[in-house]
């Protein structure tokens, strides 16, 4: 809590600094920084309540000569130092909010690798499409794991469905 | 006090001069706007220059420095207008100053202007209980300001203008804090 007699010794001394006079800034600074620091931490924490309180002290100086002398010294200072700690907060938020989205974006592939993707499987549908059932149904077991014949018939047929799919894209494209 | 203390408290006291001189330099729009007045008014423009630069240099330095002096800067600009905008308006009436010792209205204009400018900065500083620095900050204000457009009657219409000063505030100043 601060003292009445505290609170007008603040007043007095911003309306000096106010006025340009230099010996006043010490005893602002020795009254207004634990003040501006309890209040910020109490507010955001101690984490981030020492960097807003800063801020906040480096504002009130700057603005030290735009003082008005009608108003409090002290709510007007802390009104700097709780929107210096509204401000710090929002862009922590959205720094976390940020980071969480970074590696979802980084996994996701760039339009460009999307379009290429896309047109490479129009051409093996298409490839496919000219293809023998059987081996369109073997080279999808391939792909998914599912297979209807085991070993070496397999193997077998995966060998030939893979060959006539090679020379079918050759045939389409001109190259593998 | 802590190490990080100190180092706050340096940056908390640059923080206050950078803010300070910026606060000061408010007043660089209405010395601008003199200067162009004055200049279109067809004042010579490297008269102007000089006088338009030295009452930035005075106004923002006086500002930044505080003070009785730096409480002068508002009063003696708006006092300084009055004898800047009187005689250019002579000009708007249709009268061409042809010499610098044109007596007809360019001369009155000056001494009338810089009584009007010595009467408001006498009334300024009766009421706010300002002293000899405030009236000696207003003043070389209010005659840069008023230079700039006195001038269109010569070094004469300048010593005019001061004269009007001193005649018209010494005793308005007497009798406002009587």
């Amino acid at each position: 809590m601060v003292e009445r007699s505290e609170r007008a010794e603040l007043r007095r001394l911003m309306e000096r600094l106010a006025e340009g006079d230099r010996t006043a800034f010490g005893p602002v600074f020795v009254l207004l920084w634990p003040q501006l620091r309890a209040f910020a931490v109490r507010f955001i924490g101690a984490a981030d309540g020492e960097d807003a309180a800063q801020a906040a002290l480096l504002k009130v100086f700057s603005r030290a000569s735009e003082y008005d002398r009608e108003r409090d010294a002290l709510p007007w200072a802390i009104g700097i130092a709780a929107w210096e700690c509204r401000t710090l907060r929002r862009r922590r938020e959205r720094r976390r909010e940020e980071s969480a989205l970074a590696p979802a974006v980084s996994s996701a592939p760039s339009p460009e690798e999307a379009t290429i993707d896309r047109d490479l499987r129009a051409a093996a549908e298409a490839v496919l499409g000219e293809l023998r059932p059987i081996d369109v149904e073997t080279i999808i077991s391939i792909a998914s794991g599912q297979r209807a014949v085991q070993g070496a018939t397999f193997r077998k047929r995966a060998e030939r469905a893979l060959a006539r799919f090679r020379l079918a894209w050759r045939a389409r494209h001109g190259s593998e | 006090m802590a190490p990080n203390e100190l180092l706050l408290e340096v940056r908390a006291r640059r923080a206050y001069e950078l803010g300070r001189l910026r606060w000061s330099l408010r007043f660089a729009p209405a010395v601008a706007a003199a200067f162009v007045v004055a200049v279109g008014c067809g004042r010579p423009l490297d008269v102007c220059g000089a006088l338009g630069a030295a009452v930035l240099l005075l106004a923002v330095g006086l500002s930044f420095a505080g003070g009785e002096a730096g409480r002068a800067v508002t009063p003696g600009l708006v006092a300084g207008s009055f004898a800047l905008v009187l005689p250019l308006a002579v000009r708007t009436i249709g009268h061409f100053c042809d010499s610098a010792a044109c007596m007809s209205l360019c001369m009155p204009a000056c001494v009338v202007g810089g009584a009007l400018a010595g009467a408001f900065l006498a009334l300024r500083a009766a009421r706010d209980e300002r002293g000899r620095v405030f009236l000696a900050a207003g003043v070389v204000i209010a005659g840069l300001v008023g230079s700039l457009g006195c001038t269109l009657a010569g070094l004469s219409g300048v010593v005019g203008m001061l004269a009007g000063v001193l005649v018209a505030g010494t005793p308005v100043l007497l009798a406002a804090r009587r």
